[in-house]
């Protein structure tokens, strides 16, 4: 072999004439017999130069043919050069990991799916289990537990005071902000290490920033065998802490929100319509917006207090939308049922109703339909009241359909009010469709603009007759969805009250009665 | 929500007493407050005003909300002693008032409740000005 | 546990019987016959999930055959399907169905625009039979809430269904959605095609033929948790071409310039009552939105399948069908400029000038 100066730096032994085998490493000799080799070779067009260490240092090695047939090997040092692209390969793997885990924990707003993710992904990188901890409920604190390649598992401590655990009370108070915090093994309590576990090697417990919420906080452990945590990957676990906390309180407030709105809500929805005292009762409602459950139609039926008198049906339409709507509807609600003693004398009624809603600073008004029926033998006898309100619209046994004859002022704008009262009676197998404007006023149709209008409506009622009052209201609302398409619209209600067909009085005054209708 | 294919488009005309708006596209919760707004400023700003006209011709959909609007209109119109005409109204325009009971307090709306003569309208049309020259 | 329970012979035939007295019931809109019935089989001691399934389904399947094959109004399946939902009511609330809750939680709910709510109603019921939570969110759900009530809830599962192929669109917004938040969706309904080929192209975690199948489907196991990153665009790159888009934003127009057409074409239709004119506007509005889905899907079998169906409906109405390929012409000329729109729209046109429908026109 021949040599120049620098080779001596890194092989000593190195000296022109030694056969290269006496000095060089093995992993070079083979390198130089493979290419030394008479016949055809397929080198150097592999993958970039070959790697080695040579006296401790990493060495890459370029070989190269010359026209002698002898090879030249062009040594160069890249130690620092892998330890570089080693760093750079952690830091990639890191980045993509909390990309990830911001991927997987922003995309939920549930707390118990977001303890999960954070419980399985620190598992996966950081630690050999890993608990996700959310502030307790009283006694009880609620825990996610996941070892490594396992799934995660919620189990609920009871009667554990977290503040036995040093760094955990305070980590799950939120405030003030505490560093990660490191526990003996030892001292740890028996439901911080997962059943078959092993013994545990380090323990560090870590807050999860809430940003003015209590998030909770992260565990980690690892087994025996494995390193200690450097002080690298303790930052590291703080990064995914920050992330997994962010989500965890947002997913909390979310819960908090939406039990409030549920709360508030439910007074607000229509109520599920059934038979009263051998009348039958069905109803449907489709607020504008998708985004709202609630808005400015409702409708309610209060049966009698007394059997044997009419039940009182009411649908509206306030003016508005959504919630600002909703509001203005319970108050329309509560004070007709405070109303009921005088169900009797519709006109008085909206004439009170009137009364309670006037407000000096706006003419925000509802238009009403008020019913009252009441069963007389096989027929249902009906009083309608219509305040402003389209008429209720009444199908015969034959398919004729009848609008009912009332009409008056709208309620809650102006002082005084008119309204008349119909009386009608619907005999086994008929019934009366009350509805707002949301459904004849639908815009769309196969060319999309023209509206549902009444006449469509009178039209598929004829095709009604002798129907159960739940298929007509699902029924005429399915009508108005499919003429609408995928157009926005207003709000949609309707109520059916029916006499239920005669042949079917048996279930009803039998011993069935009492089952289905429970 | 997407934006409404109507907008409201209002034209008033200004003339001595009396003060007459054109309304063009719907009247609808998108768009009951700029007429409100329109109106009132108008109310503020001519305390001398007698008439306020409001041209419905070129209306189209009125929804409840847009019906509250005039209500409010007509609540304030009242207030500040002004009559409140709505002129050329559509059949759709009618029918909404008939059906809501409104048409009366409507037709029949001058200050202090009384009566007003049928004849106003068609004397207010015949001094109407023949075309819009202030758009807002 | 059993959760595959094949009835025995007699039994079956017992369930076939019963589905036979249950139609007649339900066919005269007789409610209190209906739950009688069913009220009558499940203190006989019959396993509620079949009385569900082997009974109410039944029915239900053949309420839609009769209205598929025009021998019933939308009006009429409305009134049965009321009264089978009233069916419904009555076995989930007899003693014989009081199950206690043992396994995790599913939400069951319709896609937005599907109106057919029972099958997924069922679907619920024998999933509470078999020891679910089980949260019903009904017919039409939109989206927004499927996706708020997940937030809310912590479901293990989603179970959607569908029964209209024009509603797969949605469908796989929603789908999407669920899976963006963590929580796998089963599909089923007869708008994932046959053999659920659909549900595949839309991503879906599962497919199932029927409730039965769905409810051993989720026994076997909880659904993997989707991989969050995924997006809807990946299923369907071919969307790209934004010929969906142009064809569903636009369908209004093109129904109406199509009609016009419609009208040089055959003069007769401009003496059309309003009624008649309504209905051909409909059918045209209809073959749109399917072209629609089949472009979504890029599936040329969706159409034809469709067209093929109209066909015959049109015939069964007594209404000639002749219009139907002029349409389908009317329409690629409308459409020229999007190549796959015209390759739907050619391959449905040869589907009804085929040898085996001629020959069926030509003797109705």
């Amino acid at each position: 072999m021949r040599c120049n100066e620098a080779t001596g730096l890194l092989l000593p032994a190195a000296a022109p004439g030694t056969p290269l085998v006496a000095v060089a490493p093995d992993w070079l000799c083979a390198a130089h017999t493979a290419l030394t080799r008479p016949g055809p070779h397929a080198v150097p067009d592999t993958e970039g130069p070959l790697h080695g260490v040579i006296g401790g240092r990493r060495v890459a090695a370029y070989p190269s043919v010359r026209t002698d047939g002898s090879v030249a090997w062009w040594l160069v040092d890249d130690t620092d050069h892998q330890l570089v692209r080693e760093a750079l390969r952690v830091e990639r793997e890191r980045t993509a990991f909390l990309a990830k885990a911001s991927n997987v924990l922003l995309s939920s707003l549930n707390l118990g799916r977001c303890m999960d993710v954070t419980a399985q992904l620190a598992a996966e990188s950081l630690a050999d289990a890993a608990l996700a901890i959310a502030p307790p409920r009283g006694h009880r604190l609620p825990v996610v537990t996941c070892l490594r390649g396992g799934s995660p598992a919620l189990s609920t401590q009871e009667g554990v005071d977290p503040d036995d655990v040093p760094g955990l009370g305070e980590a799950l108070r939120g405030f003030p902000p505490v560093p990660s915090r490191w526990i003996d093994p030892a001292t740890a309590p028996a439901w911080m290490v997962p059943p078959g576990f092993g013994p545990v090697g380090s323990i560090v417990i870590t807050p999860l920033p809430g940003h003015g919420v209590a998030a909770g906080a992260l565990i980690l452990l690892r087994r025996t065998e494995n390193a200690a945590f450097t002080d690298e990957e303790e930052v590291f676990a703080r990064l995914f802490a920050a992330r997994a906390g962010a989500a965890m309180s947002a997913a909390r407030l979310y819960a908090e929100q939406t039990a409030i709105t549920d709360v508030l809500m439910r007074e607000l929805l229509p109520p599920t319509l059934h038979h009263i005292s051998g009348v039958d009762f069905a109803g449907r409602y489709r607020p504008s917006a998708d985004h709202e459950r609630v808005g400015g139609d409702f409708y309610d039926v209060h049966p009698a207090a007394v059997e044997g008198e009419a039940s009182l049906v009411s649908l509206g339409d306030v003016c508005g939308k959504g919630l600002e709507a909703a509001v203005l509807t319970g108050k329309i609600r509560n004070t007709l049922h405070a109303l009921l003693p005088l169900a009797d004398d519709h006109r008085r009624m909206l004439s009170l109703l009137n009364t309670a809603l006037l407000n000096s600073h706006h003419t925000r008004f509802a238009t009403l339909v008020l019913a009252s029926a009441v069963r007389r033998g096989n027929m249902v006898d009906l009083k309608l009241t219509s305040g402003g309100h389209p008429s209720p619209l009444i199908i015969r046994s034959d398919g004729t359909v009848e609008e009912a004859d009332t009409n008056g002022t709208l309620i809650g704008a102006l002082p005084d009010i008119t309204a008349t009262t119909a009386e009608a009676s619907l005999a086994p197998g008929e019934s009366c469709v009350l509805y707002t404007d949301g459904i004849t006023e639908a815009k769309g149709g196969p060319m999309g603009d023209a509206l549902f209008g009444e006449g469509r409506l009178k039209r598929a009622l004829t095709e009604c007759a002798g129907m159960p009052a739940e298929g007509i209201a699902e029924h005429v609302q399915m009508l108005a969805a499919q003429w609408l398409g995928n157009r926005s619209h207003d709000d949609m209600a309707v109520v059916v009250i029916s006499a239920p067909r005669t042949h079917h009085l048996s279930a009803v005054n039998g011993r069935t009665r009492g089952r289905f209708t429970a | 929500m997407t934006t409404h294919p109507q907008h409201l488009r209002l034209t008033t005309v200004d003339t001595e007493g009396s003060i007459r708006i054109g309304l063009q596209g719907d009247l609808d919760y998108d768009s009951a407050d700029h007429l409100l707004n329109e109106v009132t400023a108008h109310l503020a700003a001519r305390p001398a005003l007698t008439d306020l006209h409001l041209h419905c011709a070129e209306l189209d959909t009125v929804d409840s909300t847009g019906l509250s609007a005039l209500l409010m209109i007509s609540r304030r119109t009242s207030g500040a002693g002004v009559r409140l005409h709505l002129d050329a109204r559509p059949e759709r325009l009618d029918r909404l008032l008939h059906l809501t009971g409104t048409l009366d307090h409507f037709t029949a709306l001058v200050p202090g409740g009384a009566v007003r003569s049928p004849a106003t309208e068609e004397s207010v049309a015949a001094t109407r000005p023949n075309g819009p020259d202030g758009t807002t | 546990m059993n959760t595959s329970t094949q009835p025995p012979p007699s039994r079956s035939e017992h369930a076939v019987r019963s589905a036979d007295l249950l139609w007649g019931a339900v066919s005269v809109s007789d409610e209190g016959a209906a739950t009688e019935l069913v009220l009558g089989l499940l203190d006989e001691g019959t396993d509620p999930e079949s009385v569900l399934l082997d009974v109410i389904a039944r029915v239900q399947a053949r309420v839609g055959e009769e209205w598929a094959a025009a021998r019933m109004t939308v009006a009429q399946e409305h009134a049965a399907t009321a009264i089978n939902d009233r069916a419904v009511a009555a076995v989930s609330v007899h003693s014989a169905a009081r199950v206690t809750a043992t396994r995790g939680r599913i939400t069951v709910a319709c896609v937005d625009g599907e109106w057919h709510g029972l099958p997924a109603r069922l679907l619920a019921e024998v999933l509470k039979l078999r020891g679910w939570q089980v949260d019903y969110l009904g017919a039409q759900v939109p989206t927004r809430h499927l996706i708020a009530h997940l937030h809310g809830t912590r479901a293990d599962a989603v179970a959607l269904s569908s029964s209209i192929a024009t509603r797969l669109p949605t469908a796989h917004a929603a789908i999407t959605a669920c899976q963006a938040i963590g929580v796998p969706v089963l599909v089923g309904g007869a708008a994932f095609g046959p053999e659920g080929v659909y549900a595949k192209t839309l991503g879906a975690d599962a497919w199932a033929p029927d409730a039965r199948t769905a409810a051993d489907h989720l026994a076997r196991g909880r659904l993997p948790r989707p991989e969050p990153d995924h997006q809807q665009f990946d299923d369907l790159p071919h969307l790209a071409d934004q010929e969906y888009t142009m064809v569903d934003r636009n369908s209004d127009s093109l129904v109406r310039s199509v009609y016009t057409e419609l009208e040089d074409a055959f003069p007769g239709m401009r003496s059309y009552d309003d009624l008649q004119r309504e209905r051909t506007a409909e059918d045209l509005a209809h073959i749109v939105e399917f072209l629609a889905t089949a472009l979504y899907l890029d599936d040329e079998e969706l159409f034809t399948g469709f067209i093929t169906w109209t066909a015959q409906i049109l015939v069964a109405r007594g209404v000639p069908d002749r219009s139907l390929p002029p349409t389908l012409d009317l329409l690629a000329r409308e459409l020229k400029d999007f190549p796959r729109a015209v390759r739907i729209l050619r391959a449905g046109t040869r589907s009804i000038t085929t040898a085996p429908f001629t020959a069926a026109r030509n003797i109705a």
